[in-house]
């Protein structure tokens, strides 16, 4: 049964993608200029527009354009896995996503890791203390944190830790300039550095990580420590938890009970959260230049690089339906009744 | 961020104790949201300089904060006082006071604007595909769902592209982007007023589906969508402000506060720091409230 | 998934760079601490960006931080001798007047039968260790010919000085037509190892002042080139492009990733020694304020590309030396002949007299410009003030304005549209300060301006093949070509005419008459005269408006010296030592 629904659920995210493809594609050939002119500059004759032109395949009609990028009826195209190259670098769209997006992935996932270490037992303990000063933080901060602009904060951060009190690093990236990056294998810089058994490397990073974490956490933890007192509070006033306070159990016990029912729409909140992230981290990304998917994004609209865009936007959806499909699935598990309905 | 508010999820009630505080908040977010709506309406009135005339010497810094009782009460006391920048100058030479303060009549329009926009196109929406289940409709879902599913920061800048910077396309964009959630909720809470029984009673008594739909089931399902856009049009002026902050949103010189932040950001280092940290104030004072705002309709509605 | 992440292809690159890396990185790692390495033989050099491409045909060989790349790398035919004195901030200038042979010992000029005869220098080693030769610079020319690549760039340059061969049929929609011009003939002959002859097909100046164009004319080692062409790319465009630009100049690429930084070796075979500074790490920090932290932080010992705000008030900073050149970078308003009611010569003047030249310099260059007196930049041979120019007048203004038929700017409120002032949205911290001093100033005689920056792509887009935008403002276009009458050719005269690009549709029969005379004229001093009359008609029209002509400059360590400067405003950082 599960079976089917993961599969109904596959064939109709496809169908979103393809919807989505189309979109783009049209899209970003509404916008108001090509980039032509920004490749061949000022110093070149007209005959270098049409030839940049040419070689872009903008003198095409706009459905060859699109079979070609579907890559039906030629050799090469998404069909194939091939999101074409780039207008502006003339490298692998694919490889220039497989280099910004592990940055971006790495990023969000301290940074929820983080999130979560501090909100959970924040929340448990807000909601086990109805009133107290804990709750009370809890309760200004949960709507504080999750309406805050993140890269105020972030210049604010930088202005504080690096330029003022001088313990963090510049906000020069994934890691200091003069430390050679440790090699690639997975894309991921922390792991890449362990791989490498580079401490060295290692501590460099997660030095540089600190305030790109601190300015996510810090605007993260207002909705999910929301989340998790709420749940908690309407877990501890159901029939289980009265039951099992009823019949005696341990406080501490009890909690457990609460926090295990409490836990699953956290982690659904952190999935949407993480899945929109994807894109959101952009202002985060640019203050620290990290070099992240949404820095790679503001630069490609900018130039109005149209494979990039595509790919870009098609990568992040594929990336947020899977996200979304893993909770259905998880949820599936634990109540079969979304299964049949 | 946007996407946080699909989830709302239902308050709890609070404990006597905290009530207090919540009211306390409440008031404090009722004024300063509805001082935004006033300085929104006529904040170029009252400012003290036109927020667009760069006649001034540029990077003033603001007066110490030690003299503003005295400068105060000068202004308020001398019949023809020396005009003053409170928060200083920039570094076009414009006053960054009589800017944060005019800034709510770009930033905040465009969030009502974006959000209402939304709300007219998703809730119709809304209610016809939770009232009327046929193909048509379920494509329709589709379709929103496409477009909930695009990565919403960076769909917003190429919308904002393809009509070129300006206010009037950060709210098309916006309420593109902001309709899809506005249809999920009435389409649900359609779903819901459909089978109970006031629909029934009038389905027998013969009248319309349209006027059943128009009549009973609409007034009905809008209230999360009323409670939804408090904390929407907080987002929506977080979204405009960051737009701007890469460059890809309202065009200078109009006074907003992303673009306040952005022009002064690269000059904090230099000490230069009132040209970013007030507007910046300003935004997170102003989200705040209407989170605050929005988290007590939400308790309200709930109850 | 995994599909989507680790593709093939990219496997590859890394794999490329990862062991490079791997090689080097245990070196550094275990000796040398950050700080350390900064005070010795390394540089890091914080820009906007790196280079995106490092073809000289590539597709981003007009952004700026590209260029920054190639001039590295690259080697160029020709350079220019320095002055002896060094400018007001210490920074080396060339002198026009003195071309001096770098990959060329020298050169000889026939004028009889239009032929260059150019002999290569010898012993030149390029950084894989290969010899320069005659065979590498045929190879350049041939690759030029081909077109290939996204900008033509090289061949364009060929182009222009009139070297035969090097025709438009290369374009020619005609298959065979254009297979055969691309095919290098007789123009270009190799003589022997150490020497080639070029042939043009009329007298033009042009040639010697092209070859000194480092990033279209440096010349590509063959050899690697050849070892990394493939059947489908026989000119090794994308190996360029995405790889390295092997070549005979003071750098080596040691490693490059996009959108985040390059590293440079010194070239241990360069033919004038080699480079003081052993590693230079250019490294992309979009946030100038970020690069401000880090320069004063002493991690970084060179920036670029920040306000002229901001270097005001770095020049104040310990430490930290603030030096500029007053080069080729000017700041110029364009307003279209084709656009009503620019079409009025009046009304032009009305706007170069109510321009607020001296608030432009305070307010949005901190004093570090000056008015601009013509359109081709102060620095290059021929540049002709206008007399008597035009200055900060409102009055004047008004007056003027008055004779175009808008007495207080009354009817001009119809050209709502045509009186937004284009520039481009990327550079608002810059020009935003220098925007509103001349809209306050334009509104107060009651011309009605308001702003529109819009991204870069878009302006270039309007401006170059639209030319469409009605009245822009520009202060990122120098002629790479140092002589007057490239300049004027390139941008002011008319496309009949053989001009390039025009993008305020300026036409003037008599100006265009006078190029064609001056482009062929052997006599210098006869053709310096045409081309100083040229400039003032284009004053008199205000075919531009030229405004201020502005410092280059950069913020680095006051350990850091011998700072030089080029008609790229790329930094040579060759020259650079602690």
């Amino acid at each position: 049964m599960i079976r089917r629904f993961v599969l109904k659920r596959l064939l109709t995210g496809a169908l979103q993608m393809l919807g989505l493809t189309l979109a783009v594609f049209f899209l970003v050939r509404m916008l108001p200029a090509d980039p032509v002119s920004r490749l061949v500059g000022l110093n070149a004759s007209p005959e270098a527009y049409k030839q940049a032109q040419r070689s872009l395949g903008l003198d095409e009609p706009v459905m060859t354009q699109l079979l070609n990028y579907l890559g039906i009826g030629s050799d090469s195209g998404l069909l194939q896995g091939d999101l074409d190259v780039s207008w502006v670098t003339n490298a692998p769209v694919l490889a220039e996503i497989g280099a910004s997006l592990p940055i971006t992935l790495e990023l969000l996932t301290y940074s929820f890791a983080v999130t979560l270490l501090f909100a959970v037992p924040v929340g448990v303990a807000s909601a086990a203390n109805p009133g107290k000063a804990v709750d009370k933080f809890v309760f200004f901060y949960g709507l504080f944190g999750g309406s805050q602009p993140e890269f105020w904060w972030g210049l604010l951060f930088v202005l504080i830790f690096f330029a003022n009190l001088g313990i963090a690093p510049a906000p020069l990236g994934m890691i200091s300039p003069l430390l050679q990056a440790p090699p690639r294998v997975t894309g991921f810089y922390t792991l890449d550095a362990l791989i490498a058994g580079d401490f060295r490397a290692f501590f460099d990073i997660l030095h540089h990580l600190m305030l790109p974490v601190l300015t996510m956490v810090f605007v993260l933890s207002g909705p999910v420590i929301k989340m998790v007192r709420q749940s908690m509070i309407r877990a501890q006033a159901s029939d289980f938890v009265l039951y099992a306070n009823a019949a005696g159990l341990r406080r501490k016990t009890v909690t457990r009970y609460a926090m295990r029912a409490a836990i699953a729409p956290t982690i659904t909140l952190v999935g949407i959260l993480y899945g929109v992230m994807l894109g959101g981290a952009v202002l985060v990304e640019s203050v620290f230049s990290l070099g992240g998917i949404g820095q790679y994004a503001v630069r490609s609209v900018l130039a109005f690089d149209y494979p990039s865009i595509q790919g870009i936007v098609l990568v992040i959806t594929a990336i947020s339906l899977l996200i979304y499909l893993l909770l259905d699935i998880l949820y599936a598990i634990i109540d079969p009744r979304v299964v049949y309905t | 961020m946007s996407l946080l508010d699909t989830s709302p999820a239902g308050a709890a009630p609070l404990p006597r104790k905290e009530r207090r505080t919540a009211s306390a908040l409440l008031i404090f977010a009722i004024i300063f949201a509805g001082g935004s709506l006033i300085l929104a309406c006529f904040g170029e009135m009252i400012v003290p300089f036109d927020p667009v005339d760069s006649a001034f010497i540029p990077n003033m810094p603001p007066p110490p904060l030690r003299d503003w009782p005295g400068l105060l009460w000068v202004a308020i006391t001398s019949t023809s006082p020396e005009p003053i920048h409170w928060f200083g100058t920039d570094s076009s030479g414009f006053d960054v006071f009589s800017r944060v303060l005019c800034a709510p009549r770009i930033d905040l329009t465009i969030a009502l604007a974006a959000n209402f926009l939304a709300m007219l196109i998703g809730i119709p929406f809304g209610l016809v595909a939770g009232y009327f289940t046929n193909p048509a409709t379920e494509f329709m879902m589709r379709v929103s769902d496409v477009i909930q599913s695009f990565p919403v920061f960076i769909s917003a800048m190429i919308l904002v592209a393809l009509g070129g910077q300006s206010a009037i396309n950060v709210i098309m964009a916006l309420s593109l982007l902001y309709a899809p959630i506005y249809v999920r909720l009435t389409r649900s809470e359609a779903m819901a007023q459909k089978s109970r029984g006031m629909v029934e009673a009038s389905r027998a008594i013969g009248q319309s589906e349209l006027r059943i739909a128009l009549q009973h089931v609409l007034p009905n399902s809008i209230g999360p969508s009323l409670v939804q856009s408090s904390v929407t049009i907080g987002f929506a002026i977080l979204l405009t402000a960051g737009l701007s902050f890469v460059g890809a949103g309202v065009r200078p010189p109009d006074p907003e506060w992303g673009l306040m932040i952005s022009t002064g950001a690269n000059d904090i280092v230099l000490g230069q720091w009132w040209t970013s940290v007030f507007p910046g104030v300003a935004i997170s004072l102003t989200v705040f409230s209407f989170a605050v705002i929005g988290d007590a309709l939400q308790r309200r509605y709930d109850r | 998934m995994r599909a989507f992440m680790f593709p093939p292809n990219l496997r590859q690159t890394l794999a490329r760079t990862g062991s490079a890396i791997a090689l080097t990185a245990g070196a550094i790692l275990s000796t040398v601490s950050p700080t350390a390495a900064a005070e010795g033989d390394t540089l890091l050099f914080l820009a906007e960006d790196v280079p995106s491409g490092l073809d000289i045909d590539g597709p981003s060989i007009a952004i700026p931080t590209t260029q920054l790349g190639m001039v590295q790398l690259l080697e160029p035919l020709i350079a220019y001798e320095y002055f002896d004195e060094p400018n007001e901030d210490g920074v080396l200038m060339p002198d026009f007047t003195k071309p001096v042979g770098r990959l060329l010992e020298s050169w000889d000029y026939d004028p009889e039968t239009l032929v260059w005869t150019l002999h290569l220098r010898k012993g030149v080693l390029s950084c894989a260790g290969n010899e320069f030769t005659a065979d590498d610079m045929m190879y350049t020319y041939a690759r030029a010919l081909n077109v290939g690549s996204a900008v033509p760039n090289a061949w364009f340059l060929l182009n222009m000085s009139g070297v035969k061969g090097f025709t438009q049929e290369v374009f020619s929609p005609d298959e065979d037509v254009a297979k055969e011009a691309r095919i290098l003939g007789d123009g270009i002959r190799k003589i022997d190892d150490y020497t080639i002859e070029v042939e043009q097909v009329e007298a033009n100046p042009l040639l010697l002042v092209n070859m000194a164009v480092t990033i279209s004319q440096g010349v590509l080692d063959s050899k690697v080139m050849e070892e990394n062409a493939t059947e489908d790319d026989p000119w090794a465009y994308d190996y360029a492009n995405n790889v390295n630009l092997p070549s005979f100049g003071p750098y080596c690429l040691e490693s490059w990733t996009k959108n985040d930084e390059i590293r440079f070796k010194a070239n241990p075979n360069y033919y004038r020694g080699v480079a003081p500074i052993e590693t230079a790490i250019i490294k992309k920090v979009p946030q100038g304020g970020n690069r401000i932290s880090i320069l004063r932080s002493g991690q970084a010992q060179l920036i670029q590309g920040m306000t002229p705000n901001q270097y005001d008030s770095l020049r104040k900073m310990p430490g930290i030396k603030v030096s500029g050149v007053t080069g080729n970078e000017g700041l110029f308003g364009v307003m279209n002949f084709a656009t009503p009611p620019f079409d009025n010569i009046k009304l032009r003047q009305a706007i170069a007299y109510a321009m607020p030249y001296e608030r432009i310099i305070n307010v949005g260059y901190s004093g570090q410009a000056k008015q601009w007196e013509s359109v081709i930049p102060e620095t290059y041979p021929g540049y002709t003030p206008y007399e008597p120019g035009y200055s900060y007048d409102p009055e004047k203004a008004k007056e003027l304005l008055a004779e175009a038929g808008y007495p207080n700017g009354e009817g001009l409120e119809e050209f709502a549209e045509q009186f937004k002032l284009t520039y481009v949205a990327e550079k608002e911290t810059t020009l935003g300060p220098v925007v509103n001093q001349i809209r306050t100033a334009l509104n107060e005689i009651g011309i009605p301006v308001t702003l529109d920056p819009i991204p870069q792509t878009q302006y270039g887009d309007r401006q170059i093949v639209k030319k469409d935008l009605a009245f822009g403002l520009n202060d990122q276009e120098k002629p790479i070509g140092v002589d007057a009458g490239y300049a004027m050719q390139l941008f002011f005269v008319s496309a009949e005419a053989g001009g390039l690009n025009n993008m305020m549709n300026y036409k003037n029969p008599e100006l265009d008459e006078q190029w064609s005379v001056a482009r062929v004229e052997g006599d210098m001093d006869k053709r310096e005269e045409i081309l100083s009359d040229m400039q003032t008609t284009l004053m008199e029209d205000v075919a531009w408006l030229p405004i201020v002509t502005f410092k280059t400059q950069w913020a680095h360590s006051d350990k850091l010296s011998g700072l030089s400067w080029n008609p790229s405003n790329s930094l040579l950082l060759y020259d650079l030592h602690y």
